[in-house]
């Protein structure tokens, strides 16, 4: 079954309301189309500019005037519903930092439609799964680089989702935070969660992956399976150029 | 579940304004400080500048012929005035350079005969309220001098009687800044709403709620109502504070008229301009230092225009007009009808529809403006 399926999007920001169209429309995603199969934990590579995190606000819901369509397991996500489905940890640390923990495990826990008991539930559970049971009732504002991506971690994963999408999850962490991320990671892909996972470091990519798909300029140039590729970097530097990406 | 989210994100807003100390030091510490420290500056403008305080004034009696000492002695008893003498070396004209004096009379040679009249001068920084009241004094005191009456006031107190609402005075200094800061500081919520709209905005915890089932009206609505509460709970404790506290360190009570009820559909009102105000600052800037430039400048400057500062009536014809662009005018005297007036709910009514169009505006362009990504 496809857990996402991306049918040739186009997109761009100068489309959207409030933006005056200029003389060039530029656009962050063209005819783009992608799949990611459940149960797998899928990378999608790209330098900067490529519309990788573009991408994931498409699927989430955050901005919808585009062409093309997004299916989450089969439904469309105009459906608002399906959106229960997806876990997102974006790529700045989205939490509020004047909040505890278990504030803000409770706040997304009720956006994400779960029950007060659900919430004390998961919220526990997540935050053993992030190692940050211990710091539960303490305000955000306190904590690490590396406990607040794993806060953002926890956040995404309050509502049990089956589709997680993570863009750059590990940016700025110590390895002992990257390690525990990536040990986690795993053990929601065993059990049957399908990650799409976006990152500029490709030991991460390689390490964690199944399948690859590789974004530049709002197109998808390659897709297929990791192990058929030797040396992520040399291929993703082949794929992509050498040419500095200064967006 | 709509109503559940909308809970949430208002408990969640509120811990975090709770959590703020410069927003509570703001909404809260601050228009009780400007009552307490404007009221007492204010005593000077009001009735009590007459009464408490005495203005320096230089007598020289050139004359000394029996009329011109009785008018020395008037003025010298007089409650309002405090004799200062000329030093012998000083200049008259210098009086006022060294801020001796705030008034000089001059009884002439040949004023006995009258030959010549009483000469006044003022120091130039004081102000036409203060010179018109020392003019009054000094002319009673010279025509009960000049027609033989003993006690002029008693004669005019059978012509005139000052008619004053019971147990009140009106208006004072308290009357004035407790309803006037208390919307001063309403006004201020805007800082933290934009700076709060602002920040969720470049943290991504406003599009994180958007990848939930949650719509923009929901997300409007929990950012929204919280401020409005505030809002109405800042007015409120406010007229605690002036009712029950300011008494006990100003001396003066603060009044709530004979329909404080109105006070709940006005302060209703209010608290949408307010808002109204904070959702177009939130929506219209782009960096925190445009938000409290925007929402401080923006309060203060209606504030200004609307009476706060400077008393409404003290205003000159062409700010008075001025001042109907200010919600703040139209606020401040919608409390004063309650408050001093007595006014029927049907005079309050236009000021209200006035905040009522303003509050509507303001949500208007901000929903036309806003970018919630």
């Amino acid at each position: 079954m496809k857990a996402l399926e991306i049918s040739n999007i186009t997109f761009s920001y100068n489309d959207q309301p409030g933006k005056s169209v200029g003389k060039t429309q530029e656009y962050a995603l063209r005819d783009f189309s992608m799949t990611v199969e459940s149960g797998r934990f899928h990378a999608l590579l790209g330098p900067n500019g490529a519309g990788k995190t573009t991408l994931m606000r498409l699927i989430t819901g955050q901005m919808r005037n585009y062409k093309g369509e997004v299916a989450i397991f089969g439904r469309k996500n105009s459906d608002k519903d399906v959106l229960s489905n997806i876990g997102y940890a974006p790529q700045p640390i989205s939490v509020y930092t004047t909040l505890t923990a278990l504030e803000n495990l409770r706040v997304f826990g009720v956006m994400a439609g779960l029950s007060d008991d659900k919430i004390k539930q998961r919220s526990g559970e997540v935050l053993e799964e992030t190692g940050l049971l211990s710091y539960a009732k303490k305000r955000v504002s306190t904590y690490s680089g590396g406990m607040l991506r794993r806060l953002n971690l926890a956040v995404a994963l309050m509502h049990s989702p089956r589709l997680l999408l993570l863009d750059e999850p590990t940016v700025g962490v110590d390895p002992q935070s990257r390690n525990h991320i990536y040990e986690t990671l795993k053990r929601m892909n065993a059990a049957g969660v399908t990650i799409l996972l976006c990152t500029h470091i490709m030991d991460e990519a390689q390490r964690l992956c199944a399948v690859v798909t590789v974004a530049d300029k709002g197109c998808v140039i390659f897709s297929g399976e990791m192990k058929e590729i030797g040396n992520l970097e040399k291929f993703f530097l082949e794929k992509t150029g050498c040419a500095l990406r200064d967006y | 579940m709509f109503l559940r989210k909308l809970k949430e994100l208002f408990k969640k807003e509120v811990l975090i304004l709770l959590r703020d100390w410069q927003t509570i030091m703001l909404l809260f510490f601050m228009p009780v400080a400007l009552i307490f420290f404007m009221t007492l500056a204010l005593q000077g403008v009001y009735t009590e500048r007459l009464y408490e305080r005495q203005i320096p004034l230089v007598i020289e009696n050139e004359s000394n012929l029996p009329r011109a000492n009785m008018l020395e002695e008037k003025i010298q008893d007089d409650k309002l005035f405090r004799r200062v003498e000329l030093p012998e070396d000083m200049d008259r004209d210098r009086i006022f350079e060294l801020g001796k004096a705030q008034a000089l009379v001059i009884i002439p040679e040949g004023f006995d005969s009258g030959e010549k009249p009483v000469e006044i001068s003022f120091d130039p920084v004081l102000d036409y309220g203060y010179k018109l009241a020392i003019r009054t004094v000094l002319t009673s005191l010279t025509v009960e001098v000049v027609m033989g009456i003993d006690n002029l006031e008693a004669v005019v107190a059978s012509l005139i009687v000052e008619k004053e609402k019971p147990n009140r005075y009106v208006p004072s200094p308290i009357q004035q800044t407790v309803p006037a800061y208390a919307i001063f500081a309403m006004f201020f919520i805007a800082i933290p709403m934009s700076t709060g709209f602002l920040k969720e905005k470049n943290d991504g915890t406003l599009q994180r709620l958007f990848t939930y089932a949650v719509s923009t009206d929901l997300v409007a609505l929990g950012k929204t109502i919280p401020y409005y509460i505030i809002n109405v709970v800042q007015f409120f404790l406010m007229m605690v504070v002036g009712v029950l506290i300011a008494p006990y360190f100003i001396g003066t009570s603060f009044h709530l008229g004979e329909n404080p009820g109105y006070m709940i559909p006005v302060t209703l009102v209010v608290a949408a301009a307010t808002t109204g105000f904070g959702v177009l600052v939130a929506v219209l800037v782009r960096t925190h230092e445009q938000a409290s430039t925007m929402a401080a400048t923006g309060a203060i400057l209606m504030a200004v225009l609307g009476g706060i500062m400077v008393p409404y009536f003290a205003m000159p014809v062409f700010m008075k007009k001025l001042a109907m662009i200010s919600p703040i005018y139209w606020a401040h005297q919608a409390y004063l009808d309650i408050f001093l007036r007595d006014a029927a709910f049907s005079v309050i009514l236009p000021k209200l529809i006035v905040l009522t169009l303003f509050a509507g505006i303001c949500f208007y362009i901000a929903g036309r403006r806003v970018k919630w990504i």
